[in-house]
């Protein structure tokens, strides 16, 4: 960073951080540090807080930190939507207008990408001038951490005034407490974000990020809406695409292998298999002709239950060609265009959190 | 002053901070967004032993303020939290707490009321506690949540009256910002000083009589008291803030200005907004107009003289309110400055606005705007701020993505139920293959977590129903993760209504549409009405499905069952097992997670005498069919059904999503779960473990689950053994019930 946040103090009021995340990979936490860590060892003031809804696995989460002067009082409450630092905590992410809204040219911009990603595919809109990534994914399962504590060293690094012993001392403070068998793992976590975070050259032929809109647009005002909340438009959540929400995994389906048990029909939460009148083994019966992958969110409750393994979990990445993959056929139009959104246990299922949570530790 | 240490902390554990150093003697709650962390945040407190508050969970925000008002009336220090729909819930408890003068604080953390429900903050509760007797003080800083915690209970028992200390949901609760608070305990009870009863209740020898019948002339003679009492906290709440500022160094006001002295206009305006708008007077004021904020700390008694002195000098007022009183054309903050400025002869020109509701973020800019308006004289007196007209082009209807399920298409004649010559009723069919023929009811995409149990026991209970139904769905996460405006993924009639209403609801919606049957204004046939209900519901909603069930209504209740409060961040439900960890039972040295049993709904609803009940689990899908279709038989011929099922949940249950049938099937052949059918009043086992060679230690359970595995430890193995005991002494009794058919 050009300038340190001290010199950006006494040109501007705050200096916002916009979290983007998802549920489940920690960035409540990781707010919550920055925040602290600014209070406690830099000399600063600072507020944090998250966007709030309903606490589901891997519902988009955004986290906001300002920081101003020390004897400043900061008295907005509102989220920040011009962010001076940007961290992006899951590729998928960039591909939501949403997460871009009110950057600009001074806004830097932090994503965590895996390997061999480097393009950014999705792109970054043509205005940021300054991006940094660092493969946190990675790092985090290494260092048996999680995503927020190597962004949070990440972050530490990019902002420059951050001293990676205070950083550590604040991961001390707030997880060593709480969780003192994880804190090797998360102070390695952290090391390692702060270490292996670097700067993208970015090309000017950069792709642009597309701007996109919500499918089948419905926004409706106090003129359009139906009046008390109605809801007239049955069935409209299946303009939704949950393929972001996935870990990684899509079940297959090996239809020579499926004997129409129906098994995995009563076991899937989301209406992914498509069954329909057909012939098996000469009798007339209800036959599966496919998975609908678009309302898929890979939790692979069907693969468990299957008996014949006719439905196996593979890499999703492997399987870009989805075969038998069969959009529901109840639906009598396709949406204008699906809207990527939901959960997501991406990180959650390989977090050294969850594992301990699934052990019954505490976290 | 007395010394003070540094936090850095949101509203919500700020409050729950205060308590704890207070020494309250006992909370009743239930948890609500977003006051819930405030019970949350004590409960780990208590786990740690850094608190022993008796804490009770009640089964509903109205028996949370029983709890509170019986323990108060014992002569307790008592707190309690709460938001929205669990404060109206409550409401009547409250004037008898004031009007019998009985002093306890509760921390009223404010949020939208319903409906259409909303989660998020605004003022539309906490102005229906103007008229209850109770102080407010409303802190519109995490600092002053603390604060004002420590003085709200010496005002309450000072002046012999229930306090509530107010603040913004989310914008207050959840920001954590850097506040003080005093490094001993002991400083705040020495301020808060020995509890005083004038007439102790718990005296045998000196008996009392609280809460008379009294009517005229008697009953104005009590309300004036109130008032008296309410005039003794005007004058005392100054002495207090004056006191306490002796102690802390932080100084507050009835009334508070900024820039005010001098403004020629003035915004008015309650809670963090406040705060948010000095940035935006700091941009005027740089832009060289007059313009100053000002706000209340104390909303009951109302601040009138410290008010009209702030406002006095502008020379036009903006009252901008997070709520509507409908029809009085303005927000009540906003009536309250009108009449007080009338009765002081004010001349400021004062305009209205309601803004910010449902959360609605407020910026600095919005400050200014807010002005501009003032300064327009075509802007009307009262309007909103912040509604959108719509565009009609944009929103237009493209036409359903699916067909209405009508009566035809889910007869897909794979499960068929009839009553035989001999009375007795039976299913034929139901089995996996063919009911894959029912179009589901229920559309994707819809935001439940991967693996979660809900979608699929609705799935299960759906596809054995061949007339058409109707939903109705109870507050949680079944209908969170369904309905998020502007989209649904029901495609059949659906109602939501409240957490604990749900069955009287569908009690009311049943029996309008058989009449409108029999009138003929709507065409005949059968119709399955399904209420459904999980996360707790069967807590809070239990006196109403009782109720229903005893009236006999044809509808069938539908309970998941997830054991806990999922939808608001797992809290304990009564029927989370005993032993497990969750965010209000935490396990700690002092804790070893819930410390009673699940609820045997079934049996509770047994003793209604309704026609049918079954208990049911996906691990046994044809079982499950073939009970829903005939739980919907007789609730289409006969009476009320109720059928519940385990319902997983792979966040709050801590396991893999993969395996949740796994989990499912081992909670029912540990007989934690186990799969019967009382039918008529006889009972039939489904699945006995036992015969069938299968039954398992419920630990082999407990040890599938996160929140449970700890029960596997040699240090709660009194616990594990309690709650098998119990299980055993149930399948037993269950068994003996079972057994007396045969016979």
């Amino acid at each position: 960073m050009a300038e340190n946040i001290n010199q950006i103090l006494e040109k501007q009021d705050y200096f916002g951080i916009r979290l983007e995340s998802i549920g489940g990979l920690g960035a409540n936490l990781c707010g919550k540090m920055l925040g602290e860590l600014a209070v406690r060892y830099l000399n600063l003031n600072s507020a944090a807080f998250s966007s709030y809804g309903s606490e589901k696995t891997g519902t988009p989460v955004k986290g906001y930190i300002r920081y101003c002067l020390p004897d400043k009082e900061i008295r907005i409450h509102a989220p920040v939507v011009h962010p001076d630092l940007l961290a992006v905590f899951h590729q998928a992410l960039m591909q939501d207008a949403g997460v871009w809204k009110g950057c600009g040219s001074q806004t830097k911009v932090l994503v965590a990408l895996d390997e061999g990603q480097e393009n950014l595919s999705g792109g970054l809109p043509d205005c940021i001038r300054e991006c940094y990534v660092v493969n946190a994914r990675q790092i985090a399962m290494e260092s048996k951490s999680r995503i927020n504590v190597v962004m949070l060293g990440a972050i530490a690094k990019v902002m420059g005034v951050m001293q990676l012993e205070d950083v550590r001392q604040i991961c001390r403070d707030s997880l060593g407490r709480k969780y003192p068998d994880a804190l090797e793992g998360n102070l390695k976590g952290l090391e390692g974000g702060y270490a292996q975070v670097r700067q993208l050259a970015l090309h000017t032929e950069t792709v642009s990020g597309k701007e996109k809109q919500g499918g089948d647009s419905q926004e409706w005002g106090y003129t359009t809406a139906p009046i008390g909340g109605i809801n007239p438009r049955f069935g409209n959540t299946a303009v939704a695409d949950l393929s972001p929400s996935r870990q990684g995994y899509i079940p297959l389906f090996i239809k020579e292998r499926c004997i129409n048990c129906g098994l995995c029909d009563t076991t899937c939460p989301d209406m992914v298999f498509q069954f329909s009148r057909g012939e098996y083994n000469g009798r007339e019966m209800m036959v599966n002709q496919g998975l609908d992958y678009y309302h898929c969110k890979g939790c692979m409750r069907c693969v468990n239950v299957c008996p014949v393994n006719a439905l196996v979990q593979g890499a999703e990445s492997e399987h870009a060609q989805k075969q038998y993959f069969l959009p529901n056929q109840d639906m009598l139009r396709t949406p204008d265009y699906y809207v990527e959104s939901g959960p997501d246990g991406y990180i959650t299922s390989e977090s050294f959190f969850t594992e301990v949570r699934m052990k019954g530790g505490e976290v | 002053m007395e010394k003070q240490v540094m936090e850095y902390a949101s509203g919500n554990e700020m409050a729950a901070v205060a308590i704890r150093q207070i020494g309250y003697d006992l909370m009743g709650y239930y948890p609500i967004t977003p006051s819930t962390q405030i019970a949350e945040n004590l409960d780990a407190m208590r786990a740690t032993g850094e608190t022993d508050l008796v804490m009770i969970a009640a089964e509903g925000e109205h028996s949370a303020a029983g709890i509170c008002y019986g323990a108060s009336v014992g002569g307790g220090r008592v707190i309690n939290a709460t938001s929205a729909n669990g404060l109206l819930y409550a409401l009547e408890q409250f004037p008898v707490q004031s009007g019998t003068r009985y002093p306890m604080v509760m921390n009223v953390v404010c949020r939208t009321v319903s409906g259409p429900l909303s989660i998020k903050g605004d003022h539309s509760d906490i102005m229906y506690l103007l008229n209850a007797g109770w102080p407010i003080l409303f802190a519109h800083t995490v600092q002053q949540v603390y604060d004002f915690n420590l003085i709200a209970l010496k005002l309450a028992e000072e002046v012999r009256l229930p306090v509530v200390v107010a603040y913004d949901g989310f914008f207050t609760s959840h920001q954590k910002r850097r506040c003080m608070r005093f490094e001993k305990d002991e400083t705040v009870r020495q301020f808060i000083g020995e509890k005083r009863e004038d007439y102790p209740f718990l005296d045998l020898n000196q008996p009392i009589t609280v809460g008379s019948y009294m009517n005229e002339p008697d009953i104005i003679n009590n309300r004036y008291q109130l008032h008296l009492a309410m005039k003794e906290a005007a004058e005392r709440i100054p002495e207090l803030f004056a006191a306490y500022e002796k102690l802390s160094g932080r100084k507050y006001e009835m009334a508070e200005g900024y820039h005010h002295t001098d403004a020629s206009e003035l915004l008015v305006l309650l809670g963090s907004s406040y705060e948010t708008a000095k940035e935006g007077v700091d941009k005027l004021r740089g832009d060289g107009t007059a313009a100053g904020a000002v706000t209340l700390n104390v909303l009951r008694p109302f601040p009138e003289k410290e008010m009209f002195a702030a406002c006095e000098k502008a020379e036009r007022i903006m009252v901008a309110d997070r709520q509507d009183s409908y029809g009085a054309w303005g927000g009540n903050l906003s009536l309250e400055v009108r009449a007080m400025m009338q009765k002081f002869g004010g001349r400021a020109k004062i305009k209205s606005l309601v803004y910010g509701l449902g959360g609605l973020d407020f910026f600095a800019e919005d400050a200014e705007k807010m002005l501009g308006i003032l300064n327009d004289p075509e802007a009307p007196d009262f309007s909103y701020y912040g509604v959108t007209a719509g565009d009609a082009d944009k929103t237009a209807d493209r036409g359903n993505f699916f067909a209405p399920l009508t009566r035809e298409r889910t007869a897909v004649g794979a499960t068929t139920v009839q009553k035989d010559a001999d009375g007795e009723v039976r299913v034929k069919g139901g089995t996996l293959n063919a009911t894959a023929a029912m179009p589901k009811r229920i559309a994707p995409g819809h935001g439940a977590c991967p693996g979660c149990g809900i979608p699929v026991n609705l799935n299960l209970l759906l596809r054995a129903i061949e007339d058409p139904v109707v939903l109705l769905f109870q507050t949680g996460c079944g209908m969170i993760v369904t309905t998020a405006y502007p989209r649904t993924s029901f495609k059949v009639p659906y109602l939501h209504n409240l957490f604990q209403n749900g069955a009287a609801t569908l009690s009311g919606l049943a029996e309008i549409c058989y009449r409108k049957q029999k009138k003929g204004e709507i065409p005949p046939g059968d119709i399955v009405f399904v209420m459904v209900s999980g996360d707790g519901g069967m807590d809070i909603g239990m006196g109403s499905a009782i109720g229903t069930a005893l009236r006999g209504h044809r509808i069938l209740l539908f309970e998941y069952d997830n054991g806990g409060y999922m939808n608001t961040g797992y809290q304990l439900s009564y029927s989370t097992p005993k032993g497990a960890r969750s965010a209000t039972s935490h396990v700690g040295k002092m804790q070893y997670g819930k410390t009673f049993f699940h609820k045997d709904m079934p049996r509770i609803m047994a003793a209604t005498g309704i026609p049918y009940i079954a208990t049911v689990a996906e691990s046994n899908p044809t079982d499950f069919i073939r009970k829903a279709a005939k739980a919907a038989h007789y609730a289409k011929t006969e009476g009320t059904a109720y059928v519940k099922a385990l319902s997983a949940c792979p966040l709050n249950w801590n396991d893999n999503p993969a395996t949740e049938r796994r989990v499912i099937e081992a909670g029912v052949n540990c007989c934690y779960f186990p799969l019967f059918e009382i039918e008529r009043g006889k009972t039939t086992l489904s699945f006995d473990p036992d015969a069938a060679g299968k039954k398992i230690p419920v630990t082999d359970w407990l040890a599938m689950m996160g929140r449970t595995r700890h029960l596997c430890r040699e240090e709660y193995r009194p616990v594990a053994e309690s709650l098998q005991q119990e299980i055993d002494r149930r399948y037993e009794r269950l068994k003996l019930d079972a057994e007396k058919k045969a016979n």
